[in-house]
């Protein structure tokens, strides 16, 4: 497999994952979830390293995992009250889980210089090298793990898409119906915080902040159908890959970030664009129905 | 700024770093309350990471790193982040928190994107951003905390001045846009504003753990008020007593600064959440407790009353039957009146005593009044439009009115 294969292929994968569950996560307004899970997970990676003395991914990985299933079940419990709003609770929970990390850091591990960047939150441009061996066959790591990642959500999309859907848009309806909306939420959270975490490991935490939210959001002003708005996110996120990919071996910049700023491209186009909610149509038909008042008034004054 | 320094009976440079955390307490406190109501708590986590690609730019303009530089091109990012965010929310479908996710990932690809632009070009050490991301308390200057408190005194005067037609145009944009007050001109200041806040925290807290300075105040605060104009300073007391508290714990630790305020205010707003009078969990937790046995235990009694009146005494097994109340909940009943002196024990068999039979005629008389007041009351006119208290009809309608019902249930009127 080449190298641009691999890496195409990783960040498609990831965002085929993310874009799973990013829409509804956008539509429950919790699309920040990602982004916290991204910097709740640092105590886990220090307390990883503190009792497993290693940096290998499997150990870190799990550490970050506990960390992370923990935030998003302390931000739910948080919003269960009652009293905090989601985006309070959220901004609430995980700069406190971060500075943990931080203090344990301070604490244990500066001299062993946990490198944040790159061991930690994952860089794709590593990806050709961690190569996973069955057998004679080498495989690209990240690639077999998101492969899993992408086929899990899958699963519990589909398995669980009426309840997901009905939960999403009418959690009311939804109670009287049988169908427990706090499960789902948790279910959902869980499935995103170990959807983050596998994925931090493979390309990066701000890709996968990335594509949880912006190519969902996109989708959301593209239609008003939940499947429609599914299949166009991981649309968008292939060609967030892609793109991303080709612009950055173009300008010599960072690939993630290349991809990101792809994605941010296309929302932008969606933003302006989009027939039904886009800025440029909705201003052209006020153009026209101004223009028609106007002549209606116009024969009025005539006749 | 000097004396107030000599003032605290700390080392000088801790006495600066406490000093600089209340003022950033006050400023996120009262700030804060103007992205948390309505629904931007996340905001400071946009300005923070759309700070990236504006020292970047800064960087890449000025070929240095001088820290006021970049800091101003933080603040200028910051803006345009706010104001893009603002821009997608107004135009489009699409919901703050997503506005702001948005804003945050592109702007911090964006960001990323440069910054290896920046080390391609040979400059390997990436202008020295960590400090941007975690903060340097330490390294507050006295300079630093006297422009710090200059800022959010004029930016706490712009609330306080503007705090009617804010308040308006944060809580009821439609309402405000149909007055005529300039909805759009006030939304840009007090974003402006809370981008100021934002860049003053960068340097004492960091970026990441600012997040947490905007939230925690607003939401303590509102445990305990529910208006505006005592939320705001209250907010403001609050995280300037988080901050001291925070930068007076970590030094005597000796541990990083702004981690430790923002456990500290975490542990604030557990509290406040917790614990606050009439909204805590723990104060509705017991609440409900309180009902729920009060309720049970008037089930009990009437149910006790009502079966003795019909046959011999019950054992609480007849009982729980004759209700049709679970056995567990008769039995808990049954010792709270016991308990309450108002059952008498004859074996397995339960009696009243004169007090539990005065209550229970008491509550059989409030229940009969009750359904009277539901079957007729329609046909009284009480004056006012008011729900009378269900466990206090008599006072709630007055003598003649009561009486008046008791005639009409018992078909006298």
């Amino acid at each position: 497999m080449s190298d641009a294969l691999a890496i195409v292929l990783t960040a498609g994968l990831t965002a085929t994952a993310c874009a799973l569950l990013g829409p509804f996560l956008v539509l429950r307004r919790v699309a920040l979830m990602g982004d916290a899970v991204s910097h709740a997970v640092l105590p886990g990676i220090v307390a990883a390293f503190l009792i497993f003395q290693t940096r290998a991914p499997l150990a870190v990985v799990l550490g970050a995992a506990v960390f992370a299933v923990l935030c998003v079940l302390a931000i739910e419990a948080l919003r269960a009250t009652g009293l905090v709003a989601s985006d309070a609770a959220i901004g609430l929970v995980f700069p406190a889980l971060f500075a943990l990390g931080v203090l344990g850091i301070h604490r244990y591990a500066d001299d062993i210089h946990l490198d944040l960047d790159s061991t930690i939150y994952g860089e794709i441009a590593f990806t050709p090298f961690r190569v996973l061996e069955i057998g004679d066959v080498a495989l690209i790591r990240s690639v077999v793990v998101m492969g899993a990642v992408v086929t899990v959500n899958l699963l519990l999309v589909a398995l669980l898409w009426k309840e997901l859907k009905v939960t999403s848009f009418d959690p009311e309806y939804a109670r009287t119906v049988g169908v427990s909306p706090t499960v789902l939420s948790r279910l959902l959270l869980i499935a995103v915080a170990v959807t983050a975490v596998t994925a931090f490991e493979a390309v990066g935490a701000i890709l996968v902040v990335t594509l949880l939210i912006v190519p969902a959001a996109a989708a959301y002003l593209l239609t008003d159908r939940l499947v429609a708005m599914v299949a166009i996110a991981v649309a968008i996120g292939w060609v967030s890959a892609v793109a991303g990919y080709a612009g950055a071996m173009r300008i010599d910049a960072s690939i993630a970030g290349a991809m990101g700023l792809v994605a941010a491209a296309v929302f932008a186009l969606a933003l302006l664009g989009s027939p039904r909610h886009g800025l440029v149509p909705r201003a052209v038909q006020r153009a026209r129905r101004r223009r028609a008042l106007t002549r209606a008034a116009a024969a009025a004054a005539e006749g | 700024m000097g004396w107030l320094i000599d003032l605290l009976p700390l080392p000088y440079t801790d006495a600066v770093v406490v000093l600089g955390a209340a003022v950033l307490g006050v400023a996120a406190g009262v700030l804060g309350a103007l992205a948390v109501l309505p629904g931007r708590s996340l905001v400071g986590d946009a300005l923070a990471h759309s700070a990236l690609p504006g020292v970047a730019i800064a960087f890449l303009a000025t070929g240095a790193k001088d820290p006021a530089s970049l800091l101003a091109g933080a603040a200028i990012a910051g803006l345009v982040g706010a104001l893009m965010m603002v821009g997608i929310e107004r135009s489009s479908r699409i919901r703050p928190d997503a506005a702001i996710g948005v804003v945050l990932s592109s702007f911090f690809s964006l960001g990323i994107v440069l910054l290896t632009y920046i080390s391609g070009t040979g400059d390997a050490q990436q202008a020295g951003l960590e400090s941007y991301l975690f903060g340097q308390a330490a390294g507050l200057l006295e300079r630093d905390v006297a422009v710090m408190a200059a800022v959010a005194a004029a930016a706490i005067a712009c609330v306080a001045i503007a705090l009617r037609p804010l308040k308006t145009a944060l809580f009821d944009r439609e309402f405000a846009a149909a007055a005529g007050l300039p909805v759009r001109v006030l939304e840009l200041a007090t974003t402006a504003l809370l981008v100021v806040a934002i860049v003053l925290g960068l340097r004492a807290v960091g970026a990441i753990l600012m997040v947490a300075m905007l939230i925690v105040p607003t939401v303590a605060a509102r445990q305990l008020t529910s208006r505006l104009a005592v939320l705001l300073p209250l907010a403001g007391l609050i995280g300037a007593g988080v901050g001291v508290t925070g930068a007076l714990l970590s030094s005597r630790a000796e541990v990083p600064t702004g981690p430790v305020i923002v456990l500290t205010g975490t542990a604030v707003v557990l509290a406040a959440v917790l614990l606050a009078p009439a909204r805590g969990v723990v104060w509705r937790a017991a609440r409900r407790r309180r009902e729920g046995r009060a309720a049970r235990v008037s089930g009990v009694l009437v149910d006790l009353e009502t079966a003795l009146h019909a046959g011999p005494p019950p054992t609480p097994a007849e009982l729980a039957m004759a209700g049709a109340r679970p056995p567990r909940e008769v039995r808990r009943g049954v010792r709270d009146l016991d308990r309450a002196g108002m059952i008498e024990r004859d074996g397995d068999r339960l009696r009243l005593s004169e007090r539990g039979a005065a209550a229970a005629h008491r509550l059989l008389d409030e229940r009969r009044l009750w359904s009277a007041w539901l079957e007729h009351g329609w046909r009284l006119d009480p004056g006012d439009a008011r729900e009378p208290d269900p466990r206090d009809l008599r006072g709630s309608l007055g003598d003649e009115l009561t009486d008046r019902l008791i005639a009409m249930a018992e078909g006298r009127a």
